[in-house]
């Protein structure tokens, strides 16, 4: 049995499932709670009625989008992880960076040809470990935050957001998306022997593709009004950029 | 110890109270399982972490995410209240799915911020669109599980080998586009150092950092520029 296997297999469905299970719970609870407060503050229950039906409707394709993110996730970390991964504080971007760079630490290729069960559990560690802080931060902060910014003596959240941390957040993904084009350009150039251009070119026409299709959706969405596209926009150029890899055949 | 209150709390007040409480409870338990997860699923592949392999990968990625999760609390939380934000933390996808969706919701109903329809508004919003991506990926799931054979046969087998360039591909044209000037000398000087030093490549995360820094340093100076015109 191979690790991929391993990984598909009933007992992590279990794991994984009791957690997203637990997560569910956590959000019915809340849903309740919140309904009854509404109600006891005098809310118009057809208004909170009308709040349910446009958010479950807006999420239904964004939701698909996540699916399409599973998928592609699930050639090297089987189907389980990605599924809770996704559907409990994960986004795909996010994932599938640091699954790389766990794998990078490890000697490894995030593929499931190449994947060790040593690999999987430190890729499962990181990737869990990374994107915690915004729960730790809301559960040690959140309230005092809160209770600041209701008595105004908070920085208004506008003041953080317009400023220069919005532009350096920008940069910082500028700075990480040209390390990883960077790499394929030189692999490519010097990958097999430095200036002999004969290196891989696969990953830089997956990305070119990727980025391609990135654009015809963004237009889509800006230009057409077809915003409804936008949450397929990332899983959707990576999966056209996969694509590309099975019709040059890697 | 928290606190007690002179006077009697309110029903709206003791409500969120309440929630403080069962967020802080939901997101340490959360927290376990998440973080527990992966020994335990090592476990049953006779197998564990490697924590050294782990902490450096932490140094290489995880400042970034840290960073960007800061920037997420603050800005964030005031718009989707307490029970909006220990959801929305929870269970992810902020910006791509819960933020735009609980504005969406706040939209409709015309509640504004800080106030308690917006954090009813919020809570219930982001419960749902929770609720729904639960729901998709689990029916997803349940259709995929008969296909996994198909997924990975050695004929899909490249392009599962490409999750990564086809993300950077992608995300390159979400982040170019904001200032093509920006992302050219950072790309040039990256590619640069890779064609000098192709051993580089295989501690790309690792590159990150001086990547990062070039871009930031960058859009300093023009920040400064333009708040100098």
């Amino acid at each position: 049995m191979t690790v991929l296997e391993q990984l598909n297999s009933g007992t992590m469905y279990l794991i994984c499932g009791g957690i997203v299970a637990f997560v569910a719970v956590v959000c019915a609870v809340f849903m309740v709670r919140a309904w009854r407060a509404g109600k006891a503050l005098g809310m118009d229950p057809a208004r909170m009625k009308r709040a349910v039906t446009a958010s479950a409707t807006f999420s239904v394709l964004p939701s698909v989008g996540i699916l399409l993110g599973v998928i592609a996730l699930s050639g090297s970390l089987g189907i389980p992880w990605p599924w809770l991964r996704l559907s409990v504080i994960g986004a795909l971007h996010y994932e599938t960076q640091v699954a790389q760079a766990a794998a990078e630490q490890l000697g490894l290729k995030l593929s499931g040809e190449s994947m060790t069960a040593d690999g999987f559990a430190t890729i499962a560690l990181l990737m869990s470990v990374c994107i915690m802080w915004g729960m730790i931060l809301m559960t040690v902060f959140g309230r005092r935050y809160l209770a600041r910014l209701s008595r105004g003596s908070a920085v208004k959240p506008a003041g953080v957001k317009g400023g220069f941390a919005d532009a350096a957040m920008t940069a910082m993904f500028v700075g990480m998306v040209s390390a990883y084009l960077g790499s394929y350009i030189g692999d490519f150039v010097s990958g097999a022997g430095r200036f002999r251009f004969a290196g891989s070119w696969t990953p830089l026409a997956v990305a070119a593709v990727s980025a391609l299709a990135m654009a015809g959706f963004t237009w889509l969405t800006e230009k057409k009004h077809m915003e409804w596209l936008e949450g397929f926009s990332v899983a959707g150029s990576m999966l056209l950029g996969m694509l590309t890899a099975v019709i040059i055949g890697g | 110890m928290a606190e007690q209150p002179k006077h009697p709390l309110s029903p709206y007040d003791e409500y969120l109270r309440a929630t403080h409480r069962l967020g802080r409870m939901a997101s340490v338990v959360t927290l376990i399982l998440l973080i527990g997860a992966p020994f335990v699923m090592g476990g049953v592949l006779g197998a564990a972490p490697n924590l050294s392999a782990a902490a450096k990968g932490f140094l290489a990625v995880g400042l970034v995410w840290t960073v960007s999760s800061v920037a997420e609390f603050l800005i964030y939380t005031p718009m989707l209240g307490a029970g909006g934000s220990y959801l929305a933390f929870i269970t992810g996808n902020l910006i791509n799915m819960k933020i735009p969706c609980a504005m969406n919701a706040r939209e409709m109903v015309g509640a504004k911020s800080g106030t308690a329809e917006n954090e009813i508004i919020s809570t219930l919003s982001i419960a749902t669109s929770s609720l729904v991506t639960i729901v998709v990926l689990a029916l997803g799931v349940l259709l995929l599980t008969p296909l996994t054979p198909v997924l990975q046969s050695a004929a899909l087998r490249p392009a599962f080998d490409q999750v990564v360039p086809a993300l950077f591909g992608a995300l390159a044209w979400r982040y170019y586009r904001k200032d093509v000037r920006l992302a050219l000398i950072p790309l040039a000087v990256m590619s640069a150092l890779f064609i000098l030093l192709p051993s580089l490549t295989s501690s790309t995360s690792m590159m990150i950092i001086p990547s990062g820094a070039l871009a930031i340093g960058l859009s300093y100076l023009s920040y400064r520029k333009e708040r100098a015109a």
